[in-house]
């Protein structure tokens, strides 16, 4: 799949279009409005980053022209600005995403890869989930372990079924927090740790293949080997 | 909000300046009036008395000079019948009957001598004697049987009799009285036409006022761009508008300059942020040895930490300036808490802490709900970061008629005395937090944005305890059909 990255600081271009592309994208990169309209018109591209703060243009500006011009792809939004724009949040409704800097990497990729699979196949079955010997049953909200059937609660399911549907995919902190709690909060306390934690002691119960996996500094992966 | 005052006239400013001013007229006339009354009654007066006196001496010159027989008499009644016709705005409709004049003639004791008028003398008489002392000049009479005093002039003969010439009042009475009617008829009409005068004048330059208030209360509330009506006038309350006009030009550019700043601020501070962080976070994920790594997680958590301040300082010193861009809607304050310790119970009970939520039921806001997600959690952080192990942490949530009220309460050591005097001050803090001191600063200032209050104290149980008002939404029907109409410029 081939991404067109807007992004003027070239810097945080080059870290961005490095992880990209580890990540398995094609990435085409402009530093300013201008080039991104000349890259648009000559490609298609499945999914667009943009930086608000360009040198030639406002980032809305140009995304209305692109959607103007034809291009109908999902842009994800990048924004340097505190308090995230109105407009910004028009766009996020009609089904785009933003992201304010600084922002983790790993946060990036799982919002594009989000935008990407929105935009292109119709959701997989949703009623049954299956990662190992790790089952959810989306309809008896019900997960088992082998053929033990695990005593979780509401907001435990609620989060392990996250984990499982971003399977293989590093979570952070406030993708959980906005997901599985519905805020966009920075707590300087550990307060989704101890919840992995306790997730964690019910699944990965001694014995067992451990699934949940904590990347240090960045946030969690559920994954079987 | 105005639909709680009861009666929107009584209370307004016209209301108050009309009343006053019709009551200052009205007694400035009513004044005006009795001066005049007086006058004018005086000087009726004067004139009726003037006739008396120049009849009673007629009388008595006649008495004198006419020999004491029947023919005295005649004359005497003559000249008295001839004074009766000459009483002043005598009433056409009375009877033939001559009430309004008697003319007596009697010696200091013993009978009538001579009487001429209604009935037979005697009250007149008795009313006369009554009087302990005789004077030259006119004087006022009660008589038994009588509605109205009569005026009374005397002259005293040689033969030590008295005349007594006696004039009722009644007409003179029945003058002041028409007059006093007519007046006060007048005088309604005036003073109600005159109220009415000012009410609607007063009215209609306070309704500008008020325009004027309401644009401003809303300006001040949803966007700045807007400004109040103003009218063409050239007086005072045109003049206002343009100087609030004026005013709101000055606070838009600062407070637009304000955000000018803040986002360059943020800018330039976050792009390096991001790179570093971004540089490090692709560092750690090339699997780095165990060892290698330790430095790099704690600097990516050092980042966050830094990034959080950069956010929060520079939240609380818009929402100090009243810059806060707020996108209200409408939220559940039930709902939040419950969800908010639904996150934080685990790290709680981690801790050896207790939480517990006791609420009314559903309290709605109107909020940011990113905002208001962030007090509740800083709170929360707090509590978790402070409190010592075996503690309860209460969130007691309820609303009184306009006000939500949420209450974080907790049985630990409480404030220290003199950290909480200046609890919502920037960069104060206890001194075993590791936070950066911004935490009550960025609740207090968020919720004043809201237009609610907080408040500190120690429980007399001895914990902290802290109250925060946001003002209830109400889901008025009218309020969604209330846009900004204003006039612009």
């Amino acid at each position: 799949m081939r991404l067109l990255l807007v992004e003027d600081e070239p810097e945080i271009q080059s870290f961005v279009k490095q992880s990209l592309v580890e990540a398995g994208y094609e990435v085409h990169t402009a530093e300013d409005g201008t080039t991104a309209i000349q890259l648009a018109s000559k490609h298609v591209y499945h999914g667009l980053i943009v930086d608000l703060g360009l040198p030639d243009q406002d980032g809305i500006e140009l995304i209305l022209q692109l959607r103007r011009s034809g291009v109908t792809s999902p842009v994800l939004i990048l924004s340097a600005r505190r308090s995230v724009d109105d407009r910004v949040k028009g766009l996020e409704l009609g089904g785009d995403d933003y992201l304010t800097k600084p922002f983790a990497l790993a946060e990036l990729l799982a919002r594009m890869r989000n935008l990407l699979r929105r935009n292109s196949s119709p959701p997989e079955d949703p009623t049954r989930l299956r990662i190992c010997d790790l089952e959810l049953d989306m309809l008896k909200r019900r997960a088992t372990r082998g053929d033990e059937v695990l005593n979780l609660s509401p907001q435990e399911f609620v989060l392990l079924e996250y984990l499982c549907r971003h399977a293989g995919r590093v979570v952070t902190r406030s993708m959980l927090l906005k997901e599985v709690w519905g805020m966009r909060i920075q707590p300087d306390t550990n307060v989704v740790d101890v919840h992995i934690y306790r997730l964690r002691g019910k699944i990965d119960t001694v014995g067992r293949e451990p699934l949940i996996k904590t990347l240090r500094g960045i946030g969690y992966v559920l994954k079987g080997t | 909000m105005s639909s709680k005052v009861p009666d929107p006239i009584l209370h307004s400013a016209a209301w108050r300046i009309s009343l006053w001013a019709t009551l200052a007229f009205a007694i400035g006339t009513m004044l005006v009036f009795a001066m005049l009354h007086r006058f004018v009654a005086n000087d009726i007066q004067q004139r009726s008395d003037a006739w008396l006196s120049g009849e009673v001496a007629v009388l008595g010159d006649v008495a004198a000079r006419t020999p004491k027989d029947r023919l005295y008499g005649r004359v005497v009644r003559e000249v008295a019948e001839l004074a009766s016709r000459e009483v002043p705005d005598k009433t056409r409709s009375s009877s033939n009957e001559n009430d309004s004049v008697f003319f007596l003639q009697a010696g200091d004791d013993g009978p009538l001598k001579l009487w001429v008028g209604t009935g037979d003398g005697m009250p007149n008489l008795a009313a006369i004697r009554a009087r302990k002392f005789a004077s030259d000049v006119p004087y006022d009479l009660n008589v038994k049987g009588f509605n109205y005093p009569f005026r009374v002039a005397s002259v005293r003969l040689d033969d030590g009799s008295h005349i007594y010439l006696g004039l009722s009042e009644r007409d003179e009475l029945r003058v002041l009285r028409n007059l006093r009617i007519r007046f006060v008829c007048l005088w309604l009409l005036i003073v109600s036409f005159g109220a009415a005068i000012v009410f609607f004048v007063t009215r209609r330059m306070l309704g500008h006022v008020r325009d004027m208030t309401e644009a401003a209360s809303r300006i001040g509330q949803s966007d700045l761009s807007s400004r109040v009506p103003t009218s063409k006038r050239n007086d005072e309350v045109g003049h206002l508008a343009r100087t609030l006009n004026h005013m709101l030009d000055r606070i838009e550019n600062t407070v637009h300059q304000l955000h000018t700043i803040t986002d360059a601020l943020a800018h330039d501070l976050r792009s390096p942020l991001t790179a570093i962080r971004g540089k490090l976070e692709t560092t750690l994920s090339n699997d780095v040895r165990a060892d290698q790594a330790e430095p790099i997680v704690s600097a990516i958590d050092e980042l966050d930490r830094l990034t959080d301040f950069l956010n929060t300082s520079l939240d609380v010193a818009e929402a100090k300036a009243d810059a806060l861009r707020l996108s209200r809607t409408e939220i559940d304050l039930d709902e939040l808490v419950r969800g908010m310790v639904g996150l934080y119970e685990p790290s709680m009970s981690d801790k050896g802490l207790g939480v517990q939520v006791r609420s009314a039921g559903s309290v709605k806001v109107l909020a940011d709900a990113a905002l208001l997600h962030r007090v509740i959690s800083n709170l929360l952080d707090n509590e978790l970061k402070h409190l010592p192990a075996a503690c309860t942490v209460s969130l007691l949530l309820h609303a009184n008629e306009d006000m939500a009220i949420l209450i974080v309460e907790d049985d630990g050591p409480g404030f220290d005395i003199d950290v909480r005097r200046h609890l919502f001050e920037r960069r104060v803090r206890g001194r075993e937090s590791r936070g950066h001191g911004l935490g009550l600063a960025f609740v207090e200032a968020v919720v004043r944005v809201h237009g609610g209050s907080v408040t500190a104290d120690n429980c007399d149980e001895g914990g902290a305890r802290l109250s925060i008002t946001l003002p209830l939404w109400k889901a008025a029907p009218d309020a969604e059909s209330h846009p900004l109409v204003l006039a612009k410029g």
